[in-house]
């Protein structure tokens, strides 16, 4: 399919939004709301171009490519409609960007600085502020909300829970658990999914460190609390894990639960074991990998050859990855040559 | 040289008698806040946000400007010291600008830094605010008089380069301001746009108004080059995103040389693809130029020229 955007000529796919055919020709349109594992919702309106031949600006991600369409999307009348509409969110938002956590990983922050937006021009009424602090594990302020709706979605569609919704209509609208009885109360399962797409700082993870996100850098790892092997990103102060994001061009796509987003506070606890420990005269004595296999292997001959093959039984971990869990079965039927072999996961 | 022994925060530090407590603090890995203080700098005691609670001593004192004694026992961090502080920081948001969303500087800003670790926020008043003197005469340096602090590191840098000297402080009490020349505009006055001012700023009150709106101090990644435009080799930063170079902007004076306008232009030729337009100063007004002219090449090339084609025509 033919069309023209920004004045040169492309052929893209037939079916796809304009904002995913300008993406993919690596044309940057700015959006809030859009995320594409979800269903697209036109919330934030930022996404907004201009189409010759129709009379309203149209936001693109809500939009499929036509046949020989003629799209611009950094004409004047755009930018001018963007920064409107950046206007609008900021003159209701809190001017907190000093203090605020999010500081640094703002996207709202990021775009009123490259559209020029430095203060909101309607400043008269302010949201009612509603602060739920509840969840043991995230915040939600609703001053700094902007009602891009990713929480309930991500909630809804992708983790399934449907803990949050919108309630109330127009300038009261507000993002809220079933009665606003408090996200403790709700079914929330405290994944933190909404945390990690919240563009803004209203939904916020209550961390134990202080932290700005320019003195951080971020570390890929695995996931180590199961099997499934989640992708994330360990935000790392100096030496210290302060935040985890998940990554989204892994197989878990964004999605994390709530040990792997927010039990993090172990990797730098004093009382973690490091080494393997081997008890000695009834006390555990700090020592090396090598030590441990070798008595480990020391004890698993002298049992075999005292006791026979099914004096052995083995159980394993949710935790080990499918590859693991295999090699350890084998180990126990090909080498230890018995059957008695289980996984916690059975139990 | 003699040594000295003395505590601080519980650390015992051996360290030459001719430091101040600052400097031995820092020497030992403790990070006294300073807004002011910069060791290239002479000691000027501005801020005060270096104040440290010393044993035997009632007052809270400047550490940059105390020198260590045999035996000293210095509080660096008590609950005294962090109150004291967050009124400073706090009397200098009074008078701020609440801007951070949008200002260059947020993200290497001193000011946001200790306003954070102190637990400081804006807040509304209606005392004085400083006036609003946005100077945007000059193409290279944007100055913004309501973000000052009055730190005077822009006045102390480029005093110390002889044949400069524009900075100075007018005025007195909640009137003074930092001023180029006889507070005259950045384009009015004798100033060569050496940005060594912008380079120590620890606010947003004087930045590159060639890096504005380009990039912000958490986006992409800063590489630190020496400049080849003569063989000393002051510092530059470039910042790149992705795969691509954004902007330049001046580090520090270094081996002797102060920083200039030409080794900032060259640095931007070197690393931009495309840097911003070359402005010189003609008679005191900015005039957009040419690459040869702003770097001085223009007599050079065009010999290089003339020769050039002598050459062709005789082969």
């Amino acid at each position: 399919m033919h069309v023209t955007i920004n004045g040169k000529s492309y052929d893209v796919e037939k079916n796809t939004t304009i904002l995913n055919a300008c993406r993919n020709l690596g044309i940057d349109i700015p959006t809030l709301c859009h995320d594409d594992r979800l269903s697209p919702s036109g919330a934030c309106r930022l996404c907004l171009v201009e189409v010759e031949g129709w009379k309203n600006l149209h936001t693109s991600c809500t939009a499929l490519v036509k046949e020989n369409m003629v799209i611009s999307t950094h004409s004047k009348k755009v930018i001018k409609g963007r920064q409107e509409i950046l206007d609008l969110l900021i003159s209701n938002h809190p001017l907190e960007c000093l203090g605020c956590e999010k500081s640094g990983d703002c996207k709202l922050q990021d775009y009123c600085y490259e559209y020029g937006v430095t203060e909101g021009t309607y400043r008269w009424e302010m949201k009612t502020p509603y602060i739920d602090t509840t969840n043991p594990f995230y915040s939600f302020d609703s001053r700094k909300c902007i009602l891009c709706g990713l929480c309930v979605r991500v909630c809804d569609e992708l983790q399934g829970t449907t803990a949050i919704g919108f309630e109330n209509r127009g300038f009261e609208t507000n993002v809220s658990t079933p009665f606003n009885d408090g996200l403790i109360n709700s079914t929330c399962v405290s994944c933190g999914n909404c945390v990690s797409v919240c563009p803004v700082g209203a939904l916020e993870p209550k961390s134990k460190e202080r932290f700005r996100y320019w003195e951080t850098k971020e570390v890929r790892t695995t996931c180590s609390y199961c099997g499934v092997g989640c992708q994330m990103d360990l935000v790392v102060k100096g030496n210290k894990v302060v935040d985890v994001k998940p990554a989204f061009d892994a197989l878990n796509e964004g999605l994390l639960c709530v040990k792997g987003k927010f039990s993090y506070n172990f990797l730098s606890h004093p009382e973690r074991l490091k080494t393997p420990m081997i008890k000695k005269d009834g006390v555990f004595i700090e020592s090396t990998w090598d030590e441990a296999y070798a008595l480990i292997v020391g004890k698993m001959k002298e049992v075999k050859e005292n006791y026979g093959s099914e004096a052995f039984a083995g159980l394993t971990s949710a935790r080990c990855t499918n590859e693991e869990n295999y090699l350890f079965q084998k180990m126990f039927r090909a080498v230890l040559g018995t059957n008695n072999i289980d996984h916690c996961a059975r139990l | 040289m003699s040594t000295v022994k003395l505590t601080i925060d519980g650390n015992v530090a051996v360290v030459s008698s001719e430091l101040t407590v600052l400097q031995a603090a820092r020497s030992i890995g403790i990070n006294i806040p300073a807004l002011c203080y910069d060791e290239s700098l002479e000691i000027f005691g501005a801020c005060r946000m270096c104040i440290v609670e010393i044993e035997g001593s009632n007052k809270l004192q400047t550490s940059c400007s105390t020198l260590v004694k045999n035996g000293m026992v210095v509080h660096t961090e008590t609950d005294r010291l962090i109150r004291t502080r967050k009124d400073i920081v706090q009397m200098l948001l009074d008078s701020h600008p609440n801007d951070c969303l949008t200002c260059q500087k947020a993200g290497e800003c001193s000011l946001q830094e200790y306003a954070y670790r102190y637990n400081a926020d804006f807040k509304k008043h209606d005392g004085a605010m400083r006036p609003q003197l946005m100077d945007t005469s000059s193409p290279y340096i944007l100055r913004d008089n309501s973000k000052c602090i009055l730190c005077g590191k822009c006045v102390l840098t480029c005093s110390q380069v002889s044949d400069r000297q524009v900075l100075s402080f007018a005025e007195r009490g909640y009137d003074t301001k930092i001023v180029f020349g006889a507070d005259q505009t950045i384009e009015d006055s004798p100033c060569v746009s050496c940005y060594r001012c912008v380079a120590v700023c620890p606010v947003g009150a004087l930045v590159d108004n060639r890096q504005l709106g380009k990039l912000r101090a958490w986006d992409g990644e800063s590489t630190v080059v020496m400049c080849k435009a003569c063989e000393y080799g002051c510092e530059f930063e470039v910042h790149s995103k992705g795969n691509e170079n954004i902007s330049v902007t001046a580090k520090a004076p270094s081996n002797g040389r102060p920083l200039c306008l030409k080794g900032k232009l060259t640095t931007e030729l070197n690393y931009l693809e495309t840097p911003d337009k070359p402005y010189i100063k003609v008679e005191q007004k900015f005039e957009q130029t040419t690459w040869d002219k702003a770097l001085g090449l223009a007599e050079i090339l065009e010999k290089i020229n003339k020769l050039d084609q002598n050459n062709g025509e005789e082969e």
